[in-house]
């Protein structure tokens, strides 16, 4: 379980909130505060007070990947397969593993083309699915991913929630744009200019959101509303 | 005053798009899957690239902006006043537009994402332009923001505007379809005729489509009403 408690980072204040594992959306209008609380939970900014613990244990000490909205500031090397090979090779992990690993991953993912491209020449929504795979690739037991859906197409975004279901785990939290998407996460948070507004099942914050076009367009049709 | 592709080639590794077609007055719909070319195309239309074969021609086009996918690639101020002064445009109205008046003063990475994005909109908005290309206009925006960009690009009555976007939940009333497949731009015609042969349409309108209802038009008002005729 991951557990906030008086949390303040400059706008962003959240008294207490209890994430479950599995598949979490957050939601929410722009500048709401969702990329602060998923840098917070990630570990890659400390809280101005209160505490953030993941099974216990501090942000920071457990396994995390994090894909950033910015695609340009994933890219670290200059071809493809060192890119997604990068957190292996930083784990000391021998050549000739990481190099099977990383082959394995880029042809699930049916990104073979990519492989030898240059990072920097891809297109915005190659660049994120790249970030996906090195954010992936040592399997964290947190993946965090800040509206890299919205680079993506929605054949690439099924492609995309195929590979995070493949990669085991154990808390997937998820800034998104897209309500249909969050409607087929486990859990939604809904945040909006005066901090966090909404908890539950996708059912129980969407029925709070219906008079809002934040309700999912799939849902509206459903419904006939 | 139109835009044309004249059997346009460009090349890259494996990478390949072609195609030819008019652009005349209007909003032009460009929709393709992500890799598929929408940027390199963009590029070419704004006069920025230069296709490997064929010609672009323009006609009776004087002013063109090219609004890029990604905001932070627009920046050149180090306050929101200074970036849109930049654009010879008065801070106060455009801030208010963007949603973001009394932070003229702030750094435009202190925003978020979908801030900047407002805001870059907001100067593109406030000024006319006979050719408009608007790469992925819609990302990071929350759905408020794309419906007010929607009906932004809606409003326009002038000139050309065209559109390449995979997004596919909140979009405008449109004149013109095109897609990219496998490689080559496709008119596909004026909406809403050309709504049924969209081969990768977004997934609320391939499910109004299987239920046998047809909106007129693609922005969220003509969903709406769609989508309540599936219970009719």
């Amino acid at each position: 379980m991951i557990d906030i408690s008086n949390l303040i980072f400059r706008d962003l204040a959240i008294q207490k909130l209890r994430i479950p594992p599995g598949h979490t959306a957050v939601i929410g209008p722009n500048g709401s505060g969702k990329t602060t609380l998923l840098r917070l939970i990630a570990g890659l900014i400390t809280p101005s007070a209160g505490a953030i613990s993941i099974d216990g244990r501090h942000t920071g000490e457990i396994e995390t990947g994090f894909v950033n909205e910015f695609p340009d500031r994933n890219i670290l090397f200059y071809r493809v397969e060192d890119e997604i090979s990068a957190p292996l090779r930083f784990r000391g992990i021998s050549c000739r593993k990481t190099l099977e690993m990383a082959d394995a991953i880029i042809r699930e993912a049916d990104l073979s083309y990519l492989a030898t491209r240059i990072s920097k020449q891809l297109s915005g929504g190659e660049k994120t699915l790249v970030a996906l795979l090195t954010a992936v690739i040592s399997s964290p037991r947190i993946l965090i991913l800040d509206e890299f859906d919205s680079h993506l197409d929605q054949e690439s975004i099924s492609i995309s929630m195929d590979i995070i279901e493949h990669t085991g785990a154990e808390y997937v939290i998820q800034c998104t744009q897209n309500m249909d998407l969050a409607a087929c996460c486990d859990q939604v948070l809904y945040l909006s200019e005066k901090g966090l507004q909404l908890t539950g099942t996708p059912e129980e914050v969407f029925s709070r959101l219906i008079q809002t076009c934040f309700y999912p367009g799939l849902w509206r049709i459903r419904d006939g509303t | 005053m139109e835009l044309e592709f004249m059997d346009i080639q460009v090349e890259r590794d494996c990478f390949l798009i072609q195609g030819s077609g008019i652009f005349t007055p209007g909003i032009h719909l460009v929709s393709g899957r992500v890799g598929s070319g929408k940027t390199t195309l963009a590029m070419i239309a704004a006069g920025l690239g230069m296709p490997d074969r064929g010609v672009v021609r323009r006609q009776g086009i004087g002013s063109v902006m090219l609004s890029m996918q990604f905001p932070e690639q627009h920046l050149t101020g180090s306050t929101l006043e200074s970036e849109i002064a930049s654009w010879r445009l008065d801070p106060d109205p455009v801030l208010a537009l963007a949603g973001l008046s009394g932070r003229g003063k702030d750094d435009p990475f202190s925003l978020s994402r979908g801030e900047l994005k407002r805001l870059h909109l907001a100067c593109i908005f406030s000024r006319p332009f006979d050719l408009l290309i608007l790469d992925e206009p819609f990302s990071a925006l929350d759905c408020r923001g794309k419906m007010t960009t929607a009906d932004q690009i809606g409003s326009i009555r002038a000139g050309i505007t065209i559109i390449f976007t995979h997004e596919n939940q909140h979009l405008p009333r449109v004149d013109y379809l095109w897609e990219i497949r496998e490689g080559a731009l496709v008119f596909l015609g004026s909406v809403p005729e050309a709504l049924v042969g969209w081969k990768n349409k977004p997934a609320v309108l391939a499910e109004l489509h299987k239920r046998g209802v047809y909106p007129k038009n693609l922005s969220t008002a003509d969903i709406l009403e769609a989508a309540c005729r599936t219970h009719d």
